[in-house]
């Protein structure tokens, strides 16, 4: 069991893979004009406004866990140079994806609450940002929803790349997603698992409690979020079968997870909380055409749960290669 | 002399251009004596010789002032509980570092002569590269947050010394020398084909550590 990232890398993963998740949907909502079907939509609103401080969350703690950056922070900024290692991609993701995100959600609010532009006209000191509330409104949220859309896609898969970038030293990481093809399956798990953790956050939480589940299409929405889950469970019985057919600390790392020491919180809290739970309460949900009150909001606290679990799993699952 | 702006510029241009093209020659060229690296240095352990005792791990701390517990060596025992063998690991200074190319400051580099070394003032002490050694040679400095490793006691081996674990080797399973000598013992050593470096399959090209092996 790998001790160098622990519980703290798990939470800034599921804190940026929570918010590239929530603003994939509210620009999903966005360009499909499920936005535009009533005045208010909570998802669109927390998916929009959410993700840049939950980033910037996952970004304290990410400068909180390292070692000399937290001493001496300006070495913060050498993280921006060496293009060949993935971590600095990351950080230029960080970097675009906060204030794309925080001027998404500003449009958001604007465009949710007109009193909120009566209000900023007030407040003489906040008249720097006059040149956003200027613009015309939604087709600028549009622009910063589809650059944001793009990085969040990133920010979601960076995290899975930074783990399988490893390569042979960790196996269990660098599983590849095609039997033959060095395409790694983490960026897919990753991916899936932030727009799962999103959708179960602005969807089935918010507009649960919001709307009363009430979303514009909602049997489509929740079918893709059936399929994702789907895909999830997948992607992660392959990953464990192509590990233990590897063997090695590929096969130890997957025995552990599958078998031995985490087996309780990958059976309770990944398996039983992020896949089946869901997916019964979803197909309940597709079926209706809306959650219900304790399936909506008992599927998007289990996911959002779960989410976190699953990272701490795949952190712990990576045990060195045998020497 | 007098040049034109248009002249001027298009010197500038083809300045450029040479410069740009100069790294793409030079792996066409042959290199001349000045271009070839000073020394290329080798390190064999022995693992047929290797009792196990750990001196080296001992040496090692007590050269770098590590504190109790913590070397830049540590042993895995292989074989059986009748006949066991032993590996002692530490930085391969590979030829192709995985812990370089993960580095988000650049920390980590290559020397021309082969050690890999980390610039302790780039590091902020992500651990991102002990997680890519896939010899997990890299140990962490709590005490100044940064990542840290055999750096081949290069000091002492420049001013014509030793690495300290290769002094302290009680059976004499440590072998240290340039291999581009021909017939320095190291040199013999992996000529020879019994020095073979750890795991070549991990595509890291050890170029400093081999280790001798029988089969098992």
């Amino acid at each position: 069991m790998q001790t160098t990232w622990g519980w703290l890398p798990a939470i800034y993963l599921f804190l940026g893979g929570l918010g590239a998740g929530a603003l994939m949907v509210a620009a999903i909502f966005e360009f499909f004009g499920e936005r535009y079907q009533s005045d208010f939509c909570p998802t669109a609103l927390v998916g929009a406004t959410v993700p840049g401080p939950l980033v910037i969350l996952g970004t304290i703690l990410l400068i909180f866990d390292l070692g000399a950056g937290l001493r001496e922070p300006w070495r913060i900024f050498y993280m921006f140079t060496h293009f060949s290692s993935v971590m600095t991609w990351g950080v230029w993701l960080l970097t675009f994806f906060i204030p794309v995100s925080l001027v998404y959600g500003f449009l958001e609010v604007l465009d949710t609450f007109p009193a909120a532009r009566d209000w900023l006209r007030g407040r003489r000191w906040l008249h720097w940002t006059k040149f956003l509330w200027n613009l015309p409104l939604r087709r600028t949220k549009r622009v910063f929803a589809g650059i944001g859309l793009g990085l969040a896609i990133g920010v979601a898969i960076y995290t899975g790349i930074l783990l399988s970038a490893v390569g042979p030293a960790i196996p269990f990481w660098s599983t590849p997603a095609f039997p033959g093809l060095h395409i790694p399956l983490m960026p897919f798990l990753f991916l899936a698992s932030a727009f799962s953790t999103g959708e179960s956050l602005t969807v089935d939480l918010m507009a649960t409690l919001f709307v009363d589940g009430r979303i514009p299409r909602g049997r489509r929405v929740h079918l893709i979020h059936l399929a994702v889950i789907t895909a999830e469970a997948l992607l992660i019985s392959h990953l464990l079968i192509h590990a233990f057919g590897e063997g090695g600390a590929a096969a130890e790392a997957a025995r552990q997870i599958a078998l031995g020491q985490h087996s309780l919180v990958f059976w309770v809290f990944v398996i039983l909380l992020a896949i089946i739970f869901p997916f019964v309460g979803h197909l309940y949900a597709a079926g209706l055409g809306r959650h219900l009150k304790p399936s909506g909001i008992s599927s998007g606290i289990s996911i959002l749960f779960s989410g976190l679990f699953l990272r701490y799993l795949i952190l712990v699952g990576g045990i060195h290669a045998f020497l | 002399m007098e040049i034109s702006r248009r002249r001027f510029l298009g010197l500038v241009a083809a300045g450029a251009a040479v410069a740009a093209s100069a790294p793409l020659l030079k792996g066409t060229l042959p290199a001349t004596a000045s271009e070839r690296p000073k020394a290329r240095y080798a390190l064999v352990i022995d693992t047929t010789k290797c009792t196990g005792c750990g001196a080296c791990i001992e040496a090692c701390r007590l050269r770098n002032h590590l504190p109790e517990g913590i070397s830049y060596i540590y042993r895995i025992v292989k074989g059986n509980n009748r006949e066991p063998w032993f590996l002692m690991i530490q930085c391969q200074h590979c030829a192709n570092p995985p812990c370089a190319t993960v580095c988000p400051t650049n920390a980590t580099y290559r020397r021309e002569d082969g050690v890999v070394l980390i610039d302790e003032r780039l590091c902020v002490g992500c651990k991102y590269c002990m997680q890519a050694c896939p010899y997990q040679a890299r140990v962490y400095d709590e005490e100044r947050g940064v990542a840290d490793k055999c750096w081949l006691c290069l000091p002492w081996v420049l001013g014509g010394g030793l690495p300290a674990c290769v002094e302290a080797c009680i059976p004499g399973a440590r072998f240290f020398g340039r291999a581009d000598d021909p017939n320095s013992e190291v040199s013999q050593l992996i000529a020879s084909g019994r020095a073979q470096p750890l795991h070549p399959e991990f595509g890291t090209d050890p170029s400093i550590l081999f280790y001798v092996i029988e089969a098992e």
